[in-house]
């Protein structure tokens, strides 16, 4: 995206260093080009100057300063959103809280903790670690993403299945609102009187304003921890287990399914120990008080056998244990080796729909001339397919996006959703009235007008751009740069 | 202008489904008496009655099964009632998934009896739920001890589909475990008193019943000793799915129901549940804890006990025979023992007998208030209730009245003077409901 017109640029930036400091704000289009998209790299969208405020009263000036010069603004963390939902996508000024990243208080006696919105997600469940705490939700992300982005996005993860996502463990918010106003949603202290604004304010995708104080729940890390390797020669198998182990009343920490696509990408790129024969694994990982878990974890193996595992087999140290998780956690960089890209779906389906939608997905995809591995959290329905592609041939992207969008439909068709940890961002916008009314749709617009009154907070995204939207209708926008032919997508 | 209302809602869900007249008389609240009651049987009945009501600007009062109506500011005079208990139909249960679907009105025991049959339960566990309705418990996010271990209804529910104030049937969430698609309305709904919309039906994530369940009855000298045992429980690796800390005379009360002999001494309840094996080492374990945390004696309960004490715990409003007034409080957890005392002082000091029992994990504590001996005024009653809201204030913490006379409520508000968020509570409020139809006035900051 170009400029904004009438833009004094070197005014803006001077404006804005007056508030952050000569060191905390880009402007030169060199700069700029690393905060022109997050994880999801299909979108991209350039900002005219991007900030890094060290406090709140900064967060709450650029934000004033936003106002009055009339642009729209978006808050950063990482960049590791997986739907486009940091993009300037209007352009407009990028606040990037990176420099915000303090732990300010840690109440062990409360179990809570105040930390800034910037704090890599994995930093605080280390600072926690010795004295045997931590921060339960685990997005795949957690080495990079931030604890504000995770709030903005209502994040999951692996460990959600047993210990909920984001929003069952946020107390309090200090918010900047989106006219610069800094105000205090919830606390320390459960059940705030009136409306649950954090519950709102939680996965609203920074439409809403700019976290700048997050207080979280800290949970004692459980003692005892058992993960399983089950390996199946039928995908139907793994996914009929799922249901078997909900149905002994069983509920492991975590269950993910990795399919055959994946194992072998994982096995050739760093060898986890997966069999590269099966046609799909499940890592199930039971946590709690050791007494238990050997029962727990037989209960478990024999649910696997009775829907036809091969074999079960059963972490024997911490090391052991790492080296399944790796596989697991590290699979999206394996595609790297089998294509050139992957697009990233998100939808969740009832647990009981998985064998058919899996092979709905594999026909989905088969259809369109594409690849498709599916590593995802099996245990709550959160599917995570992976398109892969080679964006140097023409069309390939164009199929990609339409297969993506059969399969969200898929999804919706069984009775499920969209998005069940990535949101909704530019990427699902357009397919939000397959899941909600006008009615519902409007709800959230007068919602929004409260929090968001002028619209200029991260402008463009959750709600959808026209009436009704096809398949793979998202047009793709070549960045200038690439339009002008000097650089390329590889 | 009533008249010609009553007639068009017998005209939407049958004559036999509005009350009028002494008809009324068990929907007083307050001495609040509605123009009249009206008893839909759909969603789409309910929709139409709010919205008849909205184009003669009547406020319309949702009620489940009246449990929580004492709740709030009390409601205008002359609104209308809109009762949901014929709404009372589980619509999915899909045990694979562990989730079901049921309309508001249901009673929570009627919903836990249908989702027996499927081997699993809903793991909220609010006062009275013979009574409550599953809507009624969300509108007014009422939860019980379980709470430590399962949440509340936020942590619950994933969907529900309300009718707005313009008549409008709302979808929020939907139907699976995981789901972050658009804004969480979910969240704004619960715990809203009706006053955002009138919830027709809620799908709910379920647990597996468990295997197991026991509990450890402690009793302590003092309640400095009894707050700082349950302390240790809160912060263990153990995971209790209660803990309840109760002070003398709430002990007293609740020990002849659980079956061990009334002992006027600061107790502690801790209870688990899961596997056996795993249950019978909590106990043990949690027991071995307590009595090195000064407990004097420890009693083991076994699953019949262990529902007997959460129920006993849970039933704040039986722990005195005359209350005067309920009050339910948030602190920290760590200052819940600190509180109680000053909270007991004060009660004293004014002439009062109080009785306290705590969710010791998550700070909130519920105090039952009543006379010592002789009736005391209703201004000494508020005056109490204002004291321990200043302590709760002061210690960052809240309090609101849950149960107390007019004549009290008069003196000392429900609700907290209205926090920092409160612009935006009005916001949402003004935006959802622009005439004010919904349960107007009852909520927090006048909404």
């Amino acid at each position: 995206m170009s400029s904004r017109p009438g833009l004094d640029r070197a005014r803006l930036r001077s404006a804005l260093q007056a508030i952050v400091g000569p060191d905390g704000v880009l402007t030169e289009p060199d700069e700029l080009l690393v905060y022109e998209s997050d994880g999801l790299t299909i979108f991209r969208a350039t900002a005219d100057a991007v900030a890094f405020p060290r406090s709140t009263a900064e967060v709450a000036a650029c934000v004033r300063l936003a106002n009055v010069e009339g642009l729209p603004f978006v808050a950063r963390g990482a960049g590791t959103g997986l739907a486009g939902g940091c993009l300037p996508s209007e352009g407009g000024l990028v606040i990037a809280l990176t420099r915000m990243a303090r732990i300010l208080e840690v109440d062990y006696a409360n179990q809570i903790a105040v930390v800034e919105p910037g704090l890599v997600n994995l930093h605080l469940s280390q600072a926690l670690g010795p004295r045997g705490f931590y921060y339960a939700p685990d997005p795949s992300s957690q080495l990079a993403c931030t604890i504000g982005g995770n709030v903005a996005n209502n994040s999951g993860g692996p460990h959600t299945l047993k210990y909920g996502v984001t929003t069952n463990h946020v107390l309090g918010l200090e918010v900047v609102l989106p006219d610069g106003e800094v105000v205090w949603l919830g606390g320390k202290v459960r059940d705030p009187q009136g409306y649950d604004l954090v519950g709102l304010f939680v996965g609203s995708e920074g439409t809403f304003g700019i976290v700048t104080k997050v207080v979280v729940r800290i949970v004692r890390r459980p003692p005892a921890v058992r993960t399983l390797l089950a390996v199946f020669d039928q995908l139907d198998q793994a996914s009929q287990t799922v249901a078997a182990i909900t149905a002994r009343g069983l509920t492991p920490a975590a269950i993910e399914m990795i399919d055959q696509l994946t194992i072998q990408a994982v096995e050739d790129a760093f060898g986890a120990g997966y069999p590269r024969d099966a046609a799909a694994a499940l890592l199930i990982e039971l946590d709690g008080l050791d007494v238990g878990l050997d029962e727990e974890a037989a209960h478990v193996v024999a649910a696997c056998r009775e829907s036809g595992a091969r074999e079960v087999r059963l972490a024997r140290n911490e090391s052991e244990r790492q080296l399944l998780w790796k596989g697991r956690k590290h699979a999206f960089g394996a595609y790297g080796r089998i294509a050139p890209a992957y697009m990233v779906m998100d939808g969740v389906i009832p647990r009981t729909r998985l064998p058919e939608v899996l092979r709905n997905i594999e026909r989905i995809v088969t259809t369109h001339a594409l690849r498709v591995g599916n590593v995802f959290h099996a245990g709550d329905g959160n599917l995570h397919p992976n398109i892969l592609y080679d964006p140097r041939k023409p069309g390939e992207e164009e199929r990609v996006l339409a297969a993506g969008a059969e399969i969200m439909r898929a999804c919706v068709d069984v009775g499920g959703t969209i998005s069940g940890e990535h949101g909704i961002g530019l990427e699902k916008r357009d397919f939000m009235p397959w899941i909600f009314s006008e009615a519902d749709l409007a709800t959230m617009a007068a919602i929004k007008a409260v929090f968001n009154p002028t619209g200029r907070c991260n402008p463009g995204k959750i709600f959808p751009t026209r009436k009704s939207c096809a398949p793979g209708e998202i047009a793709y926008q070549p960045h200038p740069l690439e339009a002008s032919g000097l650089i390329q997508r590889l | 202008m009533t008249a010609t209302l009553l007639r068009s809602l017998a005209e939407i869900v049958g004559p036999a489904h509005c009350l009028g007249g002494a008809d009324r008389a068990p929907y007083v609240v307050d001495g609040r008496t509605p123009c009249g009651v009206v008893l839909p049987g759909s969603a789409d009945e309910v929709a139409r009655v709010v919205r008849a009501a909205a184009a003669v600007g009547v406020p319309v009062v949702p009620w489940g099964g009246g449990s929580q109506m004492s709740r709030g500011t009390p409601p205008r005079d002359g609104a209308l009632v809109v009762g949901l208990r014929r709404l009372g139909r589980v619509l999915e249960h899909e045990p694979g998934d562990l989730t079901a679907t049921a309309e508001a009105g249901i009673t929570l025991d009627a919903f836990q009896a249908a989702l027996g049959t499927g081997g699993q339960w809903l793991p909220l566990d609010p006062p009275a739920p013979g009574t409550a309705t599953l809507g009624g418990v969300l509108a007014a996010n009422a939860a019980g001890p379980r709470r430590q271990g399962y949440g509340t209804a936020r942590d619950l529910v994933i969907g529900m589909r309300v009718v707005a104030a313009d008549g409008q049937l709302i979808r929020a969430g939907g139907k699976v475990v995981k789901n972050v698609a658009g804004y969480d309305l979910v969240k704004l709904y619960i715990g809203s008193l009706g006053t955002l919309g009138i919830i027709v039906d809620a799908t709910l994530k379920l647990r597996p019943r468990p295997e197991a369940e026991g509990a450890c009855w402690a009793t302590f000298a003092t309640l400095d000793a009894a707050a700082g045992a349950a302390g240790v429980l809160a912060g263990s690796e153990l995971g209790p799915v209660a803990l309840a800390l109760l002070d003398a005379r709430a002990a007293d009360a609740c020990a002849p129901v659980v079956g061990l002999p009334a002992a006027a001494a600061p107790a502690v309840l801790v209870a688990f549940d899961g596997l056996a094996r795993t249950v019978a080492w909590e106990g043990e374990e949690a027991a071995r804890r307590l009595r090195a945390a000064g407990a004097r004696a420890v009693e083991g309960l076994d699953a019949g006990g262990t529902a007997r004490a959460l129920g006993a715990v849970r039933e704040t409003r039986r722990l005195l025979a005359s209350p005067v007034a309920i009050a339910t409080v948030g602190v920290l957890p760590a200052d819940v023992g600190a509180y109680l005392g000053a909270a007991q002082t004060t009660a004293q000091a004014g002439g009062f007998e109080l009785a306290a029992v705590a969710h010791a994990g998550h700070g909130l504590v519920t105090l039952v208030l009543a006379p010592g001996g002789a009736p005391r005024p209703a201004a000494a009653t508020a005056a109490v209730l204002a004291a321990w809201r200043d302590a709760a204030r002061a210690r960052g913490g809240h309090l609101a009245v849950e149960w107390a006379p007019l004549g009290v409520r008069a003196a000392c508000p429900v609700w907290d003077p209205p926090g920092p968020g409160v612009d935006l509570m009005r916001g949402l409020k003004a935006r959802l409901d622009p005439l004010g139809v919904l349960n107007p006035g009852r909520f927090v900051g006048g909404i």
